[in-house]
């Protein structure tokens, strides 16, 4: 297929996901991404010590019980789903794996971090640009100053560590 | 009403387009902000606002015909703080939640590892959230200001269109507006920045050439100038 032999505009990929993302809006909610990964936090872990253990931890009972049955978690999955069927056949999957020992400590240290913000603030990235800033939540507001802040440390961080 | 099925595969069906969209565009919120900062970079940056207008638009129409599922709950400073860490955290990985889904999806060794911390690092939040109760979650969320609580309550466009009669879609148009002319500051730097390399251009073609006996051959693959971007996860 054509679609698959050159790249896409990224201005008309985000319109057409904006776009789907206010039916999603209306049928079940926002397009997030960090409740789902929460969630299969949680369900990766029960599976590992089993329901017992995970009640005797007050956030999985209180806020997140671990169920399959809740959607976000679907959509986290068909992005990776999906960037798979099409990396496949535009012929542009193949193993990539950092080869500095500095790539994998920033990855590691990245994802920590990442993880921790998710669970403080409720909400991640996408939620903030594209859920909770578009329907005007105060929230929003909050969460983009502290994205755009962070992002400007990280960056600041980021370059001297290159120029190093 | 939608079942808890339905809802999984009208999820399931969102998420395998973006991953589509998103793969076959390369797009990345980290790159968004960090090549805006870094390089002046913006190709990112102008689809994400052009998002924002669009979902901006569409949610407060539906919130003003009484549709649509908001986001509903308080907000602090623990908003501000969280997404602190993971600004910083998403440059360091090279990669948002949306970009290490979709790189996995590549076969990317880098992205998959920064996913398995990125739940390792919730997993530890929600053990310290089971010890200091905070910020405040579920049931004890009262959607009123709480200084104890560093809450501020809760605030959006369906609260905006209650308190003051106006449409919701009044203030859609407003904030649309705003990041438009966001938009427009943004296009009119690049147009200023594709002049005045022009500019150079031009001076460096008036230059006499220099003869061709011993100047270097052309590299074949040119190393990646800094206007280029930084590589994320292996890009």
């Amino acid at each position: 297929m054509d679609f698959f032999k050159k790249s896409l505009d990224p201005i008309v990929a985000l319109a057409i996901i904006a776009v789907l993302d206010i039916f999603l809006f209306l049928i079940v909610g926002a397009w997030t991404v960090g409740g789902g990964e929460t969630m299969i936090a949680g369900l990766f872990v029960k599976s590992l010590v089993g329901a017992k253990e995970m009640n005797r931890i007050p956030f999985w009972h209180l806020v997140f019980k671990p169920t399959w049955a809740y959607w976000k978690i679907y959509i986290s999955l068909g992005m990776g789903f999906g960037a798979l069927v099409s990396a496949i056949l535009s012929k542009e999957f193949y193993w990539r794996v950092p080869k500095h020992l500095s790539e994998w400590v920033m990855i590691t240290i990245g994802g920590l971090l990442m993880g921790v913000g998710i669970r403080l603030s409720f909400v991640c990235n996408v939620s903030t640009f594209l859920g909770l800033t578009p329907e005007m939540n105060l929230g929003g507001y909050l969460a983009v100053s502290g994205l755009v802040i962070g992002a400007w440390v990280g960056t600041s961080v980021y370059k001297k560590l290159l120029e190093a | 009403m939608i079942t808890v099925y339905g809802q999984c595969v009208a999820a399931f069906v969102f998420g395998t387009t973006v991953g589509v969209l998103v793969q076959r565009s390369r797009w990345c919120n980290t790159a968004a902000l960090r090549d805006a900062m870094l390089f002046k970079s913006y190709r990112n940056t102008k689809a994400l606002l052009v998002a924002m207008m669009i979902l901006t638009v569409g949610f407060t129409a539906m919130i003003s015909i009484g549709n649509g599922n908001p986001m509903r709950f308080d907000v602090g400073i623990n908003q501000f703080i969280g997404l602190f860490l993971f600004g910083i955290g998403m440059v360091f990985a090279g990669a948002c939640t949306v970009s290490s889904w979709v790189k996995t999806g590549e076969g990317n060794i880098g992205a998959l590892w920064a996913l398995l911390f990125l739940i390792v690092g919730l997993f530890l939040s929600s053990l310290v959230w089971s010890f200091s109760y905070w910020p405040l979650a579920g049931p004890s969320m009262t959607g009123r200001a709480n200084a104890a609580g560093l809450q501020l309550g809760f605030a959006d466009a369906l609260t905006l269109q209650r308190d003051t009669g106006l449409p919701a879609i009044v203030f859609g148009v407003i904030q649309a507006g705003a990041l438009y002319a966001l938009y427009r500051r943004i296009l009119r730097r690049e147009r200023e920045t594709l002049a005045m390399e022009g500019q150079e251009a031009a001076i460096s073609v008036k230059k006499p050439a220099l003869p061709t006996v011993g100047r270097a051959a052309p590299v074949a693959n040119p190393a990646p100038t800094a206007r280029d971007g930084l590589s994320t996860l292996g890009d």
